[in-house]
């Protein structure tokens, strides 16, 4: 029997993925067609959503931009007719429209996600599901098991990079006989999105890369911290975890061995800060996410003071596929110090957006320009921000570094979880700044001083910049201020939330200074500092510019040139957006 | 615990794992960290990042106070990064500090007399002490509280509602009193260093003042007649009467100042001179020069003056006589001051010419309205223009219309001439008063010191001192003319300066004070304000009325009424924190040199939540730190308080932001103790005091019988309140905690009068007597009763609240001077077990654990019983001791809280705990863990009691699951254990055989004497163990010596044996205990109760936070108290109580305290009363029974007995409930 599978995942679902689903489903009804409808997860080609594949045997057509409309004739067409609809093809015979997406790519952590139906454990287990744990549990001590995920290289995917052999290591020496095990999925960086489309996609491999960590700690007991933002991925997980339980995967005497192992399901209140692992920790033990001081380390005494492994859903999801693999065959990929895939999730301006999965060491135009396909609407690249709000802007310029952990840090940016916003010329690289720390300002728990006030002060201090009140000096006062916030406070989101502004002003200062000094936004971005004008070169005199502004401030008499009052004009750019001669400049 | 080796400031010390980087700093003493987040009594937090220091390899900085010190670390506590981050870290909580620090009446007066301070003390009727307050920074009140410019008022918060506070009319008030019973300072000996002051006017006489204080000899030199300087030739009569002003000269020179009058300086005295002779110099002569209208001829015409020349011949040769129209030129005091008094002095006519309006009019508002209401016209935008005259007499002036002109600088308006708008005033006289300039005259080559261009001497601003070392200046010749207390601040600030250079060589002085203000941040609106009500006008000083005014210059203001007074007081808004001196978070800014305008910018603002009666949560105040919700939750199990939103916005607030009042909260203020700022602070009774010093005196707590030790900040004479901040309280076993009773109770003694004399009562109203004419009665009173109904008529009962030295004096009296055994108190009149309860197996009822026992209990257990609020504090004992790891008991109905503390809550029927005892003595005995050997009188009675409880019968009596019981029994199984024993207060449970039955347990245990072992009796009473060890007590003399007494004490009361009653303390009267027909009653307390109103004989007690002696523990630790507040010793109980010993045999000798103590020790072995804190009644019943034999087994039976509850027969304690616990 055909089977035809719907990408369901957040992304497929926002671009309508559900209607398209319901109108096969009435269309095989209608037509009273035997095929095998599915739901599947992320394949990564966000831009290309809603993806439907239809699967005859090992043939697979799949399509993209599919819309209930579409869906008649590829159900006639193909899924009865045989025939594959060429024009609408992603990729099926003889077409394979995006094989620049996945050429360079190595997937391991997206290896089921848009291929296996995420509610069926038997998808997974088709997929060697589950092989990772039982030949942990058949072949190896915790010990060895430990060895092999050191000897694999893998560094923690959530942004520390730390090495998560090493980290298993001390929660395993850590005295106790209680102990716990949680996945961070707490995914909250503006940008970021691959732990949710790896919860939504592939469930199974998450929880299999716990019951390996729960086993090398001696941990029987763990938690998955899932943002209630993500509802798709809790439903995933609950179903997941409940397969297990029927099977005997998960509870006492898991896989028929003497290890125990139970998982429980937090959903965190949406609070950024949560992310770092002691806050975490605060929050499921039902207390405000506020981070501690460290030491000691979660290892030694984290949830309800008892050593606990805390690892994010990518460093999971990693780990069945090394089990299975060798360490060895995860060491040969990507650089020196930094083995193994990286999942990125690109957004911003760049032409195709979604999550890809490189290998360690590609560069960073590889990823914007032969996978993501450049630059949206031909503008000039000009910086990519990693990291999230923690992590920092690097510039076209140095498009050619290799991306790995340290290669990264030295930028002054970070890997951080892998979000990837790609940035054109008509960024205002101040305004990325203010952007960012308005969001870590909003997201401090409030507890330190530097990273409650200062911030708050810094994010003050790039508003009047923006807005044209810049002083001579604030260009100091924020690098004092980002060094003393990054130097004196507890958790990683205060230490890094200066990161957005410290790079732009190493990379960029110059666009610091004209705001400053000159009152313009080369970017033309900053309302307060640019003003629109018609050119009466070019003006044609069509008065739609007129027509549409909301306050009246172009005037004009048709096919003569229009002038805009500079008093009355709001700056809103409509203007700019509607002119069809490029008329309306902006200075 | 290993130890480890670190560096710290280049230095290498050993400390044990585990300690923080601060502990360790602290420990050796190596720097004083600042830190704001940090209370030594709580988990560490790290959040304020002020103890930032650096640690070699990292690149951070790390918070000491929750950074752990390891092995090898290398440390620097102090270096210029570290520094900076500190000062930026404070500069930052003050940028979102939108709080004043102080009044800013204080800060606007330019010598900062603390108004806010001397209105509070106003207030509360203390009107010497507000005037000392005034007279720190100014010694001029009498004169100042009537011609002040008042930029305090100009400044004052309160007309954003109405009207400012009259804060200048509140001065005046107090100084007015101060005249009749004048205050004067102690001046200490010469310090053999003499002072030169030229110039009597304000800055002279302050200067004079604070050096002759300091103990300088001052010689004062004058050219003009008489002292005052501007004040008094200046001012005229009308405004400050010269008598008035005398009389505050006087009381100045009458300290010890010599005053040369006419010395002119340049003519008869010159600086050079002076310089030679004193050891410094300070040069106040004022700026008394006219200033010009700079018209044609004006000094040659005749009716020309100037106008401060007119005032002052006016006040030297007395007024001159005018007639016609009198044209005054100028809009400053000055001109309507010539304008008032050109009035007074015949003028038909006054006219006031000026240039601008009256809105730019220097003058103050109110002289001006006066001058308007007295008839004097006004000529605005005018301007003289030339003088008309004939034959040298003035005729008229010529004036010129004018019209304003804004200038580009925000500055005053300029008045242009209208041209062509000409006209003549005509006038007799024409006083020019539009300024004045110093004379400089005295200053040449030789003899001067440098002057600035426009004429003023030069002075370094920070010391004032001229170009001429040990040469200082001040007043208007420095300032221009200014106003009177501006020249009294640079008097005082002279004299600060010329001490500082003669003490240490520098008279430059650091005076960086960090003060947040409200109006820095932005203008307060009314909006803030709307909840002040205005309900409360501004009062207004009694004022002659105009046509009677003008006739003469008497004075034409009166002064408030103190009711008046009182209410003016009440508009105060109080704008200065309570907190001032004890902020952590100034005092930093202060010691870093703060400089929060970088970071001006939002800030978060929130409502002043005054909704609790006791505690003021200001959340802009609040700097986030987090201490009194660590505090509130995990120390003491409230949460009242968490915290609220996140990021910039996250603040501490009740939960839910609700109004404090409608928490959980206990009203314990252990909050307060522990916010480093005033976002939590006390809601006085009265006014907050501004900046006013408080002295830390520490005592103990006279409520309960945990003896917590309280520190009471005493402000001013004997007013206190309770703040638990100094680490002298914080060692204590309490760790400085406090329930509301120790926080709040003390309030007592503050707020009622203490009884001021002995009385004689007995009818009508009592009259005050002398101590003989008192004593005299009270001998012939219970002499008259022993004739009559023998010694058993006479009873005395005293306060278990009292000291040892008075309770045991006092049953020394009862039972040697008067013969009677009748001794005891109404507080246990119906509970005799609580005093006697073991003398029977034990022969003595003590503790035989004490408090810190409980740190190192296995197992905690509390027995049922009345525990009160009082149990907060020993609840965070127990809870520390289950965090340690102790396993926690609850018995019976002791609260929720105490029972939410439980690891195993049992609730036995009342009356059935022995069943729960004696089944473990079963078990024991059973399982052949005790031998049934030690020498204890009835074993073989003991067996055959526990007989009867098997696990059936227990389950039964006590009505416990039979799975409790297990747990019970399995809790305890190891008699080898170490387990604490609270017992509290028997509680309606009043068969009280649980205690007992404890004793005879563990007495089967055997082994007295273990550390983290025995019981502790609690009681309500703060010295109810040393009540009992002294035999103040029906059933035992001191030592628990066995005693005959006649019968029971409570029946002897109630079938009227007792005809005469002393009581002692105790207020049974007013707890509605009936005291039968007595014949004589002597009652003796703190303040008046219904028992001192029903008395004979009268006699006033004293608190024993007012006296030295001391009180026992609950646990037998002896605390020693000093007064907190000045009393007279005479008044102190155990004197009082040694004299009616005394009048009525021998043996009351004492002179000390001491003696007392003395004799005490040596009526019994066991009642030494210096043990400290490592006292363990247990080592005492190591030794056996107190008074010898052999220890009994009681084996009591179950079963309840209903009792009533205890009467309040302590007023203090009533008080408590009635007017705190209430709220």
């Amino acid at each position: 029997m055909k089977q035809i599978k719907v990408g369901l995942a957040t992304c497929g679902i926002s671009a309508g993925g559900e209607a398209v689903f319901a109108a096969i489903k009435s269309k095989l009804d209608a037509t009273k067609t035997k095929a095998e409808l599915l739901e599947t997860g992320c394949v990564g080609m966000c831009y290309n959503e809603v993806l439907v594949e239809v699967l005859d045997g090992d043939k697979s057509h799949l399509y993209y931009d599919v819309t209930p409309e579409k869906v008649g004739r590829i159900v006639d067409e193909d899924v009865i007719g045989g025939k594959a609809i060429s024009e609408w093809l992603v990729s099926g015979p003889g077409v394979n429209r995006e094989a620049a997406f996945f050429d360079k790519q190595k997937r391991i952590v997206l290896r089921n996600c848009g291929i296996i139906d995420p509610g069926s454990i038997t998808d997974y287990l088709d997929r060697e599901g589950y092989q990772g744990i039982r030949k942990a549990l058949a072949e190896f001590t915790p010990e060895q098991v430990i060895e092999m995920i050191q000897a694999s290289g893998l560094r923690g995917r959530g942004g520390g990079g730390f090495s998560t052999g090493l980290k298993w290591k001390f929660a395993r020496m850590a005295k106790g006989n209680k102990k716990y095990i949680i996945c961070n999925a707490d995914e909250g960086d503006p940008g970021a999105f691959m732990d949710r489309s790896v919860l939504e996609g592939d469930p199974h491999a998450v929880i299999e890369g716990m019951m390996v960590a729960a086993y090398a700690i001696g941990a029987d007991e763990g938690y998955l911290y899932v943002r209630a933002e993500y509802p798709k991925a809790i439903q995933r997980l609950r179903e997941a975890i409940s397969q297990c339980e029927e099977r005997g995967f998960l509870g006492k005497g898991i896989f028929d061995s003497e290890i125990n192992l139970i998982l429980h399901i937090k959903e965190g209140a949406g609070a950024f800060v949560c992310g770092e692992e002691t806050a975490l920790i605060a929050s499921i033990e039902g207390k405000r996410g506020v981070p501690r001081m460290r030491p000691p380390f979660p290892a030694n005494r984290g949830l309800w003071d008892k050593p606990t492994n805390i690892n994010n859903v990518e460093t999971y999801a990693n780990v069945p596929w090394i089990m299975r693999n060798g360490a060895e065959a995860y060491a040969v990929l990507g650089t020196e110090r930094s083995k193994g895939t990286k999942v990125f999730a690109l957004a911003g301006k760049i032409a195709k957006s979604g999550l890809v999965e490189v290998p360690m060491g590609i560069t960073i135009n590889e990823i914007v320009f032969d996978i993501g396909g450049g630059i949206r609407d031909g503008k000039a690249f000009k910086a990519v921000q990693m990291g999230g709000p923690s992590g920092g802007c690097i510039p076209a310029s140095m498009g050619d570094l290799s991306i790995d952990y340290d290669e990264i840090t030295k930028t002054g940016a970070i890997m951080g979880s892998g979000g990837m916003v790609v940035l054109d010329e008509t960024t205002c690289m101040v305004d990325v700044a203010k952007y960012f720390l308005t969001f870590t300002q909003n997201e401090s728990c409030g507890k330190c001083t530097f990273c409650r006030i200062g911030t708050k002060r810094m994010l003050e201090v790039l508003e009047r910049i923006t807005e044209g009140r810049g002083r001579e000096g604030d260009i100091d006062l924020l690098e004092d201020l980002a060094d003393k916030i990054k130097s004196s406070s507890l958790c990683g989101l205060g230490q890094t939330a200066p990161n957005p502004v410290l790079t732009t002003l190493k990379y960029f200062r110059e666009e610091y200074e004209a705001h400053i000094r000159d009152k313009r936004c080369p970017a033309h971005v900053c309302k307060a500092l640019i003003s629109y004008r018609i050119n009466p070169e070019t003006c044609v005199g069509c008065t739609l510019c007129s027509r549409k502004c909301p306050v009246n401030a172009i005037s004009g008499e048709a096919k003569k040139p229009h002038i805009i009052d500079p008093n009355a004009c709001i700056k809103c750019g409509l203007c700019h957006e509607v002119c069809r001669f490029d008329a309306v400049v902006i200075e | 615990m290993e130890t480890i080796k670190l560096t710290i400031n280049g230095q290498e010390v050993l400390t044990h794992q585990g300690q923080t980087i601060l502990d360790v700093v602290n420990e050796h003493g190596l720097d004083e960290i600042p830190t704001l987040c940090h209370d030594p009594r709580l988990e560490p937090y790290g959040s304020c990042f002020i103890c930032v220091v650096e640690v070699a390899g990292l690149k951070k900085l790390v918070p000491a106070c929750s950074t752990l010190a390891t092995e090898g670390m290398i440390v620097e506590t102090d270096n210029p990064r570290i520094h900076s981050s500190r000062k930026t870290a404070l500069e930052l909580l003050l940028s979102n500090h939108y709080a004043d620090c102080i009044g800013p009446c204080i800060d606007h007066c330019p010598s900062n007399v603390d108004a806010q301070g001397y209105i509070a003390l106003i207030s509360m009727g203390r009107y010497e002490e507000a005037l000392k307050l005034v007279k720190e920074n100014n010694p001029l009140p009498l004169s100042i509280g009537r011609v002040c410019v008042r930029d305090c008022e100009a400044a004052c918060r309160r007309q954003i509602v109405d009207e400012p506070v009259a804060i200048n009319h509140l001065k005046r008030f107090i100084a007015d009193k101060d005249a009749v019973h004048k205050w004067t300072p102690r001046v200490p000996e010469p310090n053999g260093k003499t002072v030169a002051v030229v110039g009597g006017g304000p800055a002279g006489l302050t200067c004079a003042y604070y050096l002759t204080l300091k103990g300088y000899k001052v010689t004062l030199f004058e050219k003009l007649p008489n002292l005052g300087g501007m004040m008094r030739y200046g001012i005229p009569e009308y405004r400050l009467p010269k008598a008035v002003m005398d009389d505050e000269i006087a009381w100045i020179t009458g300290l010890g100042v010599e005053v040369r009058m006419g010395m002119e300086l340049g003519k008869d005295i010159t600086i050079t001179g002076l310089k030679g002779k004193y050891d410094a110099v300070f040069l106040a002569v004022g700026a008394h020069r006219a200033s010009t209208m700079r018209l044609e001829h004006e000094d040659e015409i005749e009716g020309v003056v100037k106008g401060i020349d007119f005032l002052r011949e006016v006040q030297m040769d007395g007024p001159p006589e005018f007639s016609g129209t009198v044209a005054v030129v100028g809009g400053g005091n000055t001109a309507i001051d010539a304008a008032r008094t050109a009035l007074r002095c015949g003028a038909e006519k006054v006219a006031i010419i000026y240039r601008r309006s009256i809105r730019e009019m220097p003058a103050h508002e109110e002289e001006v309205e006066a001058a308007r209401k007295e008839g004097v016209d006004f000529h605005f935008l005018t301007n003289p223009k030339s003088i008309v005259s004939e034959n040298g007499r003035l005729k008229a002036v010529e004036c010129l219309k004018m019209s304003l002109q804004e200038v580009e600088d925000g500055g005053r308006p300029r008045p242009v001439p209208i041209p062509g708008s000409e006209f003549k005033l005509e006038c007799t006289t024409l006083i020019g008063a539009i300024g004045q300039a110093v004379d400089t005259s005295f200053n040449d080559k030789t003899d001067g010191c440098d002057l600035e261009r426009w004429g003023t001497i030069k002075v370094n601003d920070k010391s004032l001192e001229t170009s001429i070392p040990n040469v200082f200046a001040g007043g208007d010749v420095v300032t221009g003319p200014w106003t009177a207390i501006g020249a009294i601040a640079q008097g005082k600030h002279a004299a600060r300066a010329i001490d500082l250079k003669l003490t240490s060589g520098n008279a430059e002085q650091a005076d960086f004070s960090f003060a947040s203000f409200k109006h820095h941040f932005h203008d307060v609106t009314k909006v803030e304000l709307e909840d002040v009500s205005e309900d409360v006008p501004r009062q207004h000083l009694p004022e002659l009325p105009p046509k009677e005014r003008i006739g003469d210059f008497r004075e034409v203001e009166g002064g408030y009424s103190p009711d008046q007074a009182e209410s003016e007081t009440r508009r105060c808004l109080e704008c200065g924190c309570v907190e001032y001196y004890d902020c952590k978070l100034r005092r930093y800014a202060d010691q870093f040199g703060v400089d929060t305008t970088p970071f001006r910018g939002e800030t978060r603002e929130y409502k002043v939540d005054h909704s609790h009666p006791l505690v003021v949560n200001d959340p802009n105040k609040c700097i986030s730190c987090g201490r009194c919700v660590r505090m509130c939750d995990n120390e003491l199990g409230v949460a009242a308080l968490g915290f609220v939103h996140r990021g910039f916005r996250s603040v501490v607030r009740p939960a839910l932001e609700k109004p404090l009042v409608e928490t959980p909260c206990v009203a314990c203020g252990n909050c307060i103790d522990t916010c480093p700022t005033g976002a939590l602070a006390e809601a006085f009774p009265h006014k907050v005091l501004g900046t006013m010093t408080k002295l830390d005196m520490p005592s103990v707590c006279q409520f309960c019988s945990l003896g917590c030790p309280v520190n009471m900040k005493v402000v001013t004479g004997d007013h206190f309140h309770v703040a638990n901040t100094t680490s002298a309280v914080q060692n204590g076993p309490n760790r400085g905690l406090l329930c509301s009773r120790g926080r709040f109770g003390h309030r007592y003694l503050v707020e009622n009068e203490p009884v001021a004399a002995p009385h004689l009562g007995g009818g009508g109203e009592p009259q005050p007597v002398d101590w003989k004419d008192a004593l005299d009665r009270i001998h012939a009173g219970i002499t008259g009763v022993v004739a009559k109904h023998g010694v058993d008529a006479v009873a005395m009962m005293v306060s278990p609240r009292w000291s040892n030295e008075a309770q045991y004096l006092a049953q020394k009296a009862a039972r040697r001077a008067v013969g009677t055994s009748r001794v005891g108190s109404f507080a246990y009149l119906d509970a005799p077990h609580a005093q006697s309860g073991l003398n029977a197996q034990l022969g003595a009822t003590l503790s035989s654990a004490n408090l810190a026992d409980i740190d190192d209990a296995e197992v905690v257990c509390v027995l049922p019983g009345a525990m009160g609020e009082e149990s907060l504090v020993l609840e965070t004992m127990i809870r520390r001791a289950r965090k340690g790891g102790a396993r926690v008991v609850v018995l019976g109905e002791t609260g929720d809280r105490m029972a939410a503390l439980a690891d195993q809550w049992l609730t036995p029927e009342p009356g059935s705990a022995p069943a729960l005892f004696y089944a473990l003595v079963r078990q024991w005995l059973d399982a052949g863990k005790v031998d049934g050997k030690s020498t204890v009188e009835g074993w073989d009675e003991l067996r055959r009691h526990v007989e009867g409880f098997d696990a059936e019968r227990v389950m039964k009596t006590t009505g416990i699951t039979r799975d409790c019981l297990a747990k019970w029994l399995e809790t305890f199984g190891d008699p080898e254990r170490r387990m604490v024993w609270v017992v509290p207060p028997a509680g309606d449970d009043g068969h009280d055989t649980a205690l007992p039955a404890l004793a005879d347990t563990l007495l089967a245990r055997g082994g007295f004497g273990r550390a983290g072992d025995g019981w502790i009796l609690m009681d309500r009473h703060a010295n109810a163990a040393g009540a009992r060890e002294l035999g103040v007590a029906p059933g035992h003399l001191p030592g628990f010596m066995p005693t005959e007494q006649a019968d029971d004490l409570k029946s002897a009361m109630e079938s009227g044996k007792v005809k005469a009653l002393v009581v002692l303390g105790e207020d049974p009267i007013g707890a509605g205990l009936p005291l039968g027909k007595l014949d004589f009653l002597v009652a003796m307390d703190r303040s008046w109760t219904k028992t001192l109103e029903r008395a004979d004989v009268i006699l006033p007690a004293v608190s024993a936070a007012e006296e030295e002696g001391t009180i026992t523990r609950c646990d037998g630790v002896v605390q020693a108290l000093k007064p907190v507040v000045p009393m007279d010793a005479e008044r102190w109980n155990w004197r009082v109580i040694a004299r009616l010993g005394a009048r009525f045999g021998s043996g009351f000798a004492f002179e000390s305290v001491d003696d007392v103590r003395m004799e005490i020790r040596e009526a019994h072995p066991m009642l030494s009363v210096d043990r400290d804190a490592s006292y363990r009644g247990a080592s005492i019943l190591a030794r056996g029974p107190v008074n010898g034999g052999t220890f009994r087994f009681a084996c009591v039976s179950t079963g309840k007995v209903e009792a009533e509850a205890a009467p309040d027969v302590i007023a203090a304690e009533r008080w408590f409930k009635e007017n705190i616990r209430t709220k």
